[in-house]
């Protein structure tokens, strides 16, 4: 019995010897009990089938040629809601719209956030710190508040049914956020690398393109997938500053779909998941394609706050 | 020609009640090895940042080889520094870190590799240019830190702490390295570093800083057998210097416990009036500067400390606790009664008040 205590104690000791040079000390871990664990889970379920139903409907409904407003296995499997939309509904066309106002938003908020997060983040100015608390609160004003004054601006500057505007409205939207989150990442950049690069012989605008900027490249991609996917999903300034049918973009495409395909007769579910589920796609990709960066990105921005 | 000169600089900080650099005025001759030496937030980093163009000074002039460069941007001073973090970029390989200030020059790139090639084959670091950054110890990242600074053979060189982040042994190795290497590149170089004995082996002319102000400029032996003032005299050195308080009598001072001390000749005792207020009095002795004799001092021992080339006895005189540096083979007992006797070329006086050193 002593021998089997002392042989397991050196072990104990051997161990944490190992473990201290080797890697952290683990984390204890809390044992859940039986019961705890199947309540956790059944939590679990619960949220994830509140959030994928819809998501399954959709794929069900769009592959049916009966598709209908309950959730049902393809009555009629079928490819034709997705031949209809692109024939009968010039779905391309809208498509493509989404696309250019989503990406040229991208692009712009990019620029902008570099600019300005880095400004906020090294810049010595004059009450800095209320221009900072005043970004911030721009975030919190809802923006369905500001429609009617966006609205009336957007006519007077003959910004309406034009993408310009659009654009503009949309990185106006994502930026406070991602203003803050970019000062974040420049925080966390020291400052004594850019003034290396100074030294080096290097102009200020060039250091921040060199060294600051590329060291930033985590939360330079977070900030243009947030900001693609916001403009991709944005509706509401879609539905108020665009109403010429060749402008546009899917959100509208399905507003207006829901609202006359059929009349008061037949709505044509199978029509609308299938555009639904082309919608998703891009945000799927930009999703796979960016998780790593994101995950790293917003990791490293909390740390930086 | 690029010496380097500071002239009544001073520089205050928003966020910092007292200014951090208070009316300092330098001169550094060309290819001199200049070390700031003090303690932390003595100034000593903000001086050399103003010197690179990263501070602007509020007042006072800074001038290398003759020019004002107050107002110039750091990429047209033409000065490299070295900083305490190394501040390397950490997307860049260790090769494309040293070359990038020939790339900001336009160089082509043979002649890149070329210079990146020879300053890395000197500082033996040739076959780490491919690597990252973070795929190197600290003491090579010190290297490529250096080689990047070598590269552009600048007007000057300027050193943050940069050997504070290195371990023992290799601090040692690579002053003498660094010591070396200035003198075989006669550049100019600017120091900073609050570890004394760091600054007395690499300096030509030590500034020792403190709270803003220029304390002393001198060699290391002068900041270290002259010390300007009690700041000095207990910054400079290790054990530090023995500071008595006393009173002059005569001939000689008379410090804790009536232990009489010979003064130096042209002191305050001889000449009279050099003292201010009621003439008290700070005694300064190097540890070396105390003997252990036949008959002498009384002192009490309270501890030994062996080094192996040499002891340090720790004894107290009434209240007054001293150092004294003794031969290797010295082991006296703690408890028991030695007894001392100052060397007199190596007393030295300072006004008890302002702390200056009284000559």
């Amino acid at each position: 019995m002593t021998a089997v205590t002392a042989a397991t104690g050196r072990t104990t000791v051997d161990e944490l010897a190992r473990r201290a040079t080797t890697e952290p000390p683990p984390r204890p871990k809390a044992r859940a009990g039986p019961l705890e664990w199947i309540l956790v889970h059944i939590a679990f379920l619960v949220v994830v089938a509140f959030f994928l139903v819809p998501f399954l409907w959709l794929l069900s409904a769009a592959f049916d040629a009966k598709a209908s407003a309950y959730i049902q296995f393809p009555v009629e499997p079928t490819i034709m809601n997705f031949v209809k939309i692109f024939t009968e509904h010039d779905f391309a066309r809208v498509l493509a719209n989404s696309v250019f106002v989503a990406v040229a938003t991208m692009i712009l908020v990019v620029f902008t956030v570099s600019l300005a997060g880095y400004s906020l983040s090294r810049l010595d100015l004059r009450r800095k710190d209320w221009i900072t608390y005043a970004v911030l609160l721009l975030q919190t004003m809802p923006i369905s508040a500001t429609m009617v004054p966006i609205y009336g601006l957007a006519r007077q500057l003959g910004l309406r049914n034009s993408y310009l505007g659009l654009i503009l409205i949309h990185a106006a939207i994502e930026l406070p956020f991602l203003i803050w989150l970019m000062k974040g990442f420049f925080d966390s950049i020291p400052r004594h690398l850019e003034e290396a690069a100074w030294l080096d012989g290097r102009s200020k605008f060039r250091a921040l393109i060199e060294i600051v900027l590329p060291l930033a490249r985590p939360g330079l991609g977070i900030a243009a997938g947030l900001a693609f996917l916001s403009a991709w999903a944005e509706v509401l300034m879609v539905i108020i500053l665009i109403d010429q049918d060749n402008l546009k973009t899917v959100p509208l495409a399905f507003y207006e779909a829901m609202r006359t395909q059929g009349g008061y007769t037949e709505v044509q579910y199978g029509v609308i998941a299938a555009m639904a589920v082309i919608y998703l796609l891009p945000v799927m990709v930009v999703f796979f394609a960016a998780r790593r960066l994101m995950v790293r990105g917003l990791m490293s921005s909390t740390r930086g706050l | 020609m690029s010496n380097v000169e500071f002239d009544e600089v001073w520089k205050r900080f928003a966020s910092q009640a007292e200014a951090a650099v208070r009316g300092l005025s330098l001169s550094i001759p060309d290819r001199e090895l200049l070390v700031l030496l003090g303690p932390s937030g003595c100034g000593k980093t903000t001086a050399l940042r103003m010197l690179a163009g990263l501070e602007e000074p509020d007042g006072g002039d800074i001038r290398i080889g003759g020019k004002s460069v107050v107002g110039l941007e750091p990429k047209d001073r033409d000065v490299a520094l070295v900083f305490q973090s190394y501040a390397l970029y950490p997307h860049l390989s260790a090769r494309d870190n040293i070359g990038y200030p020939l790339k900001v020059r336009n160089l082509s790139r043979a002649e890149q590799q070329a210079k990146v090639e020879r300053v890395a084959e000197m500082l033996g670091i040739g076959h780490l240019l491919p690597r990252r950054p973070a795929q190197l110890s600290g003491g090579e990242q010190q290297r490529v830190a250096l080689a990047r600074a070598i590269v552009r053979e600048p007007r000057v060189f300027l050193m943050d702490e940069p050997l504070s982040n290195l371990d023992a042994k290799l601090r040692v190795h690579t002053r003498t390295e660094l010591k070396t290497l200035q003198r075989e590149l006669g550049t100019t170089m600017v120091f900073v570093t609050h570890d004394q004995a760091e600054a007395m082996s690499l300096a030509h002319r030590i500034a020792v800083l403190n709270k803003g102000e220029l304390q002393q400029i001198g060699t290391p032996d002068e900041v270290y057998d002259h010390p300007a003032n009690v700041f000095v005299a207990e910054f400079i050195g290790s054990p530090p210097m023995n500071l008595l308080e006393a009173t002059p009598d005569g001939d000689s001072v008379v410090a804790a416990g009536g232990w009489r001390i010979p003064a130096p000749r042209g002191g305050p005792t001889g000449g009279g009036g050099t003292t201010a207020g009621d003439g008290s009095l700070t005694v300064g002795l190097r540890p070396e500067g105390i003997e252990i004799v036949a008959d002498g001092q009384a002192a009490e021992v309270i501890a030994v400390e062996p080094f192996g080339s040499e002891v340090i006895v720790d004894v107290r005189i009434g209240e007054q606790a001293l150092k004294i540096r003794a031969a290797p083979d010295v082991r006296p007992a703690p408890g028991s009664s030695i007894s001392l006797r100052a060397d007199p070329s190596a007393v030295r006086l300072f006004d008890r008040s302002s702390g200056a050193a009284l000559r």
